[in-house]
């Protein structure tokens, strides 16, 4: 129940902030949104100066009241030291790669600082997730890598980018909460599927069949290049005198294999698309042109990179605004 | 989330170099194998970080808990429950943290303790050179606490260092604002630094070779100041200390003195508080003096007879003896106002008349008290009788010597016909019994004799080696009167002082650090001592003695009537003002940008452009926001618009290093790309 209470809370907080915090994709830290608490280690600084101060008051020893000062005054430019540690950096959001549903997305940040000031220990993750680490010791400019779990396909809009860092004594933590505007495409979840379950097409020498090198049928001549098996080459036309010229052979491949979202009869949506999405990866390894049929949409065979990026985009995308 | 907790290397190397920084001036006093045992666990430490050892199993864990209540009831037990044994105890948990710890959190802890061993040690010394050390170990724990929160990937010590001095810089002058204005409070519970160290200076018991031994010591025991300037005559400077009155044969002590353990109290010492002022006679006005005596774990304090307390701390015994309320261990400072001609005790009660002119039956000495009985009876009065023994130790042969022939079983016979030679309290115990074989109520009174004078802050300094032994005598209608047997055999010693008339001994302050230097009294040397010494006079006067009553002066001096609001005011006043020029100087505030060309073109020229024509850019919208914006409600701007955006995020955001004439080209082409925009507008 509290846990419950706990969580509502934090969202209703993230909410909030969320509300606060204008989306801009690049951003400079300024006092206005860096916060600065007390970490546990420097309440325990001031228990200890604490300490020192009570021995002072009963021993009447000058100096120890003296030592209890310092501490004090070391502690408040602890916190003045660490603001600085992030006061006038800039972040600026940069593309992200598409992932999978399931896996880390992962955003990438550009960090800038002015020449004359260094930054260290900065730590950079989104609500609950692992952190990422970035210094600007020696260059002027860094990009750090940050990741979130993607757990739903469509357009993952990254949580609120917080930037913490305890540097320089540890004693204090000062942050900063920013919404860089990072987005990133999520794939559906590739789930395994039986291919052999529909049909690949029939062999066959029709209109619409391609044309791929192979080893089965005759198809003709073409001139001897360096590094070509001798056992193509023609030898009867080098001994008519018509140079070296060498017999190539190709398969016939049907090119009608079309990915069908009725072929996944009795799957949900989700499922639909994930078992194509995996049916996707697993054609384009094939390097045999497929195209891909769903409510809405229907993109002819093709192959290659740029292909299957559409084809994946269009599942990560199907019904999203 | 989860910022890594584990200790970096360099930072670990960081934390053994300030434990040991303040476990080093603890071990001066702490017993030798607890020392042995903080060395052990530093090593442990370093073969842990070196691989070649593992983290203490939990059997080992319990077993060094159990060890270390073991060694506190022992410690207790031993040396009483006082800052010793806390001390002790200290450093032993300490030591055992320390090979205990994995984690940055543990590391914390170590750090709060190394501050907490630091306070430690300014309750046994404050002086300059420990107060300078223990700032070194701040700035070295303070680099610990950098080191652990830098980067793993950073190896730079010497940022490190430099930044720990630069953040102990900036936060002095806060920390001298706090320390001058934040209000003292009095001791909330009485707390006595029972401590085990070893009593110094003058003691409550008098046998001979006691004083002799101080006199090879070159430490120094107080300071005085004299207001005024009203300095007396060297040869005046008697520091009184203790009165001893009771003799056994061998050994003078104080009466009523046998049970050391009362110390703690000073009335009880003190016998008791009495209304002395109805028992002397003063004349003229009293001097007054500061005096800044070094801790000497007894609790009496020395001044110039007759000598009263400014304070009411002190307590007058019935000897006109002061004593503290517990003992002296740390550096006090008390201000007296003495009579110089004065007057005690001129009638003499009969138990008083007893006590100083009783001898024990038994002692011998048979040619002493014949010697004695035949010298009186060929004088007059008591006061002839003196000169006339005064005059005998300074016409026969009597040596004034630090290291004396030793004494058979008639110790004053012994020494007054045959050794003859001998330091204070051998003349001034032979002269006591003297004085009282024949009737005369005579007494030892130890103390301190002579000063150095530095000229430097216009102080007096004396030392161990000025410790000294006289007499007291009580005449009839005179009171009790001070004589010196030590100056009939050797003027030298009370008018220019012991290090004149002990020049050639070679005991003399043989114990003393530099002191072949000191005996050389080369002039620079000497000079720079007196030097060191007028500086940590002044910070003991201005810092280290910087308490309520000083601090209500000073606030008295700023504010006028002192009030609650107005110490409150000031002390936020100040503080604020420190904390405004310390944030001021850390926080760096960048001048605004100085506009780009480029970026005064897209900003100035192209969105006012724009805005006349109803796009205005959102705040906060980006350039390729805005440019599909425009490209969207204004499709014919499309083209020259998305060139103007391409080229001016690739100069504004891109690389910074592009050369400057690249730039310049590139406006030109944005300039253009402008021109065919507004045409098309």
């Amino acid at each position: 129940m509290a846990l419950d209470l706990g969580a509502r809370w934090d969202k209703k907080f993230q909410q909030w902030m969320a509300s606060r915090i204008p989306p801009r994709e690049s951003v400079t830290l300024d006092r206005k949104i860096i916060y600065i608490i007390p970490s546990s280690n420097g309440l325990m600084f001031v228990v200890a100066a604490g300490l020192v101060f009570i021995a002072a008051i009963n021993y009447a020893v000058s100096l120890a009241f003296g030592l209890a000062f310092l501490m004090v005054s070391i502690f408040i430019l602890a916190i003045l030291h660490c603001f600085n540690n992030l006061n006038q950096l800039t972040f600026t959001g940069l593309a992200s790669r598409a992932v999978f549903a399931g896996e880390q997305a992962t955003f990438r940040v550009k960090i800038t600082r002015s020449p004359t000031r260094k930054h260290e220990a900065l730590h950079l993750n989104f609500p609950g997730e692992n952190s990422s680490h970035a210094d600007l010791f020696i260059n002027d400019q860094v990009e750090v890598d940050v990741f979130a779990a993607a757990s739903k396909r469509g357009y993952f809009k990254a949580p609120l980018l917080k930037t913490t860092t305890y540097y320089p004594l540890g004693l204090c933590r000062a942050w900063s909460v920013l919404d860089l505007n990072l987005r990133c495409l999520v794939y559906p979840k590739p789930i395994p599927f039986v291919m052999s379950q529909f049909n690949i097409g029939s062999g066959g020498t029709d209109d619409s069949a391609i044309i791929k090198e192979g080893s089965e049928d005759f198809y003709g001549l073409r001139d001897y290049v360096p590094g070509d098996s001798m056992r193509q080459v023609a030898w009867k036309n080098v001994a008519r005198g018509q140079g070296m010229q060498v017999k190539q052979f190709v398969d016939y491949v049907d090119n009608k294999v079309w990915l069908d979202w009725d072929m996944f009869y009795g799957f949900n949506t989700e499922e639909r698309l994930s078992r194509l999405c995996y049916c996707i990866l697993k054609l384009s390894k094939q390097d045999k042109p497929f195209g891909m049929k769903i409510p809405g949409s229907e993109i002819p065979p093709d192959t290659g990179p740029e292909h299957k990026k559409k084809l994946l985009r269009t599942l990560a995308l199907f019904g999203v605004e | 989330m989860d910022i890594s907790y584990q200790i970096p290397r360099t930072a670990l190397v960081w934390i053994l170099i300030s434990v040991v920084m303040v476990v080093l001036p603890q071990s001066l006093r702490i017993p030798a194998w607890i020392s042995i045992i903080a060395l052990g666990c530093v090593i442990w430490r370093v073969l842990i970080f070196t691989g070649k050892l593992n983290y203490p199993s939990r059997l080992m864990r319990v077993g060094v808990v159990l060890f270390t209540v073991a060694v506190s009831i022992s410690q207790m037990r031993n040396i009483g429950v006082g800052l010793d044994s806390a001390a002790s105890l200290l450093v032993l948990g300490f030591v055992f943290k320390l090979i205990e710890m994995r984690q940055k959190r543990d590391i914390y802890v170590v750090i709060a303790l190394c501050f907490i061993l630091s306070m430690v040690s300014f309750l046994y010394s404050q002086s300059v050179v420990a107060t300078l050390y223990i700032a070194a170990c701040v700035v070295v724990i303070t680099g610990a606490m950098i080191s652990l929160n830098r980067s793993v990937l950073i190896s730079d010590n010497s940022g490190t260092i430099r930044l720990a001095m630069k953040l102990s810089m900036q936060a002095l002058p806060l920390t001298i604002v706090l320390f001058v204005v934040f209000p003292r409070i009095a001791p909330l519970w009485a707390v006595p630094i029972s401590s085990n160290g070893s009593t110094t200076g003058v003691s409550d018991e008098m046998a001979p070779g006691d004083i002799s031994q101080l006199g090879r010591s070159g430490e120094l025991a107080f300071r005085v100041q004299f207001e005024n300037g009203a300095q007396p005559f060297h040869s005046e400077l008697y520091w009184r200390g203790l009165v001893l009155d009771d003799f056994d044969g061998v050994t003078w002590r104080r009466t009523n003195s046998s049970s050391s353990s009362s110390y703690g109290r000073a009335a009880a010492l003190s016998d008791f508080n009495f209304n002395w002022q109805d028992r002397v006679n003063t004349d003229g006005n009293p001097i007054y003096y500061n005096v800044i005596l070094e801790p000497t774990q007894q609790p009496w304090i020395f001044g110039l007879h007759l000598a009263e307390d400014q304070s009411n701390k002190y307590f007058q015994s019935r000897n006109f003896e002061l004593f503290n309320n517990g003992l002296i261990t740390q550096r006090t400072s008390y201000d007296l106002r003495s009579w110089r001609s004065n007057q005690t005790d001129v009638t003499l009660l009969d138990s008083g008349r007893r006590r100083t002119t009783s001898l024990p039956d038994d002692d011998g000495n048979e040619q002493s008290r014949r010697f004695a009985q035949q010298l009186r009876s060929s004088v007059n009065s008591d006061r002839d009788y003196v000169y006339a023994v005064l005059a005998n130790f300074q016409q026969s042969e009597f040596y004034y010597t630090l290291n004396p022939s030793l004494l058979g079983d008639n110790r004053i016979d012994d020494f007054l016909f045959n050794t003859r030679e001998g330091f204070c309290e051998h003349y001034a115990s032979s002269f006591a019994y003297l004085m009282r074989a024949v009737g005369i109520p005579s007494r030892v009174v130890v103390g301190y004799q002579g000063a150095e004078y530095n000229p430097y802050e216009d102080y007096m300094m004396v030392y161990q080696y000025n410790a000294h032994a006289w007499n007291e005598v009580w005449l009839e209608g005179e009171g009790w009167v001070r004589f010196d047997p030590t100056s009939a055999v050797s003027p030298e010693r009370i008018e220019l002082g012991v290090e004149a008339a002990l020049a050639d001994d070679p005991a003399f302050m043989e114990d003393g650090l530099f002191s072949a230097v000191r005996r050389g009294n080369i002039d620079w040397i000497n000079a720079m001592r007196l030097r060191l010494d007028a500086i940590e006079y002044e910070w003991n006067r201005r810092v280290v003695n910087y308490n309520e009553d000083v601090q209500f002066e000073v606030f008295e001096q700023i504010l006028g009537e002192v009030t609650e609001e107005k110490i409150l005011m000031l002390l936020i006043g100040l503080a604020s003002v420190a904390l405004a020029v310390v944030g001021f100087t850390v926080i760096r505030f960048d001048p605004p940008s100085p506009q780009t060309p480029v970026n005064k073109f897209y900003k100035q020229v192209l969105c006012k452009e724009l805005r006349k024509i109803g796009l205005e850019r959102a705040p906060g919208e980006g350039p390729q926001a805005f440019c599909a914006r425009v490209s969207r409600e204004r499709p014919e701007l499309a083209g020259p618009m998305a060139e103007i955006t391409k080229l001016y995020i690739q100069l504004n955001y891109g690389e910074k290093t592009v050369e400057q004439e690249t730039i310049k080209t590139e406006l030109r082409k944005m300039k253009s790309l402008f021109q065919q925009l507004r045409t098309s507008v």
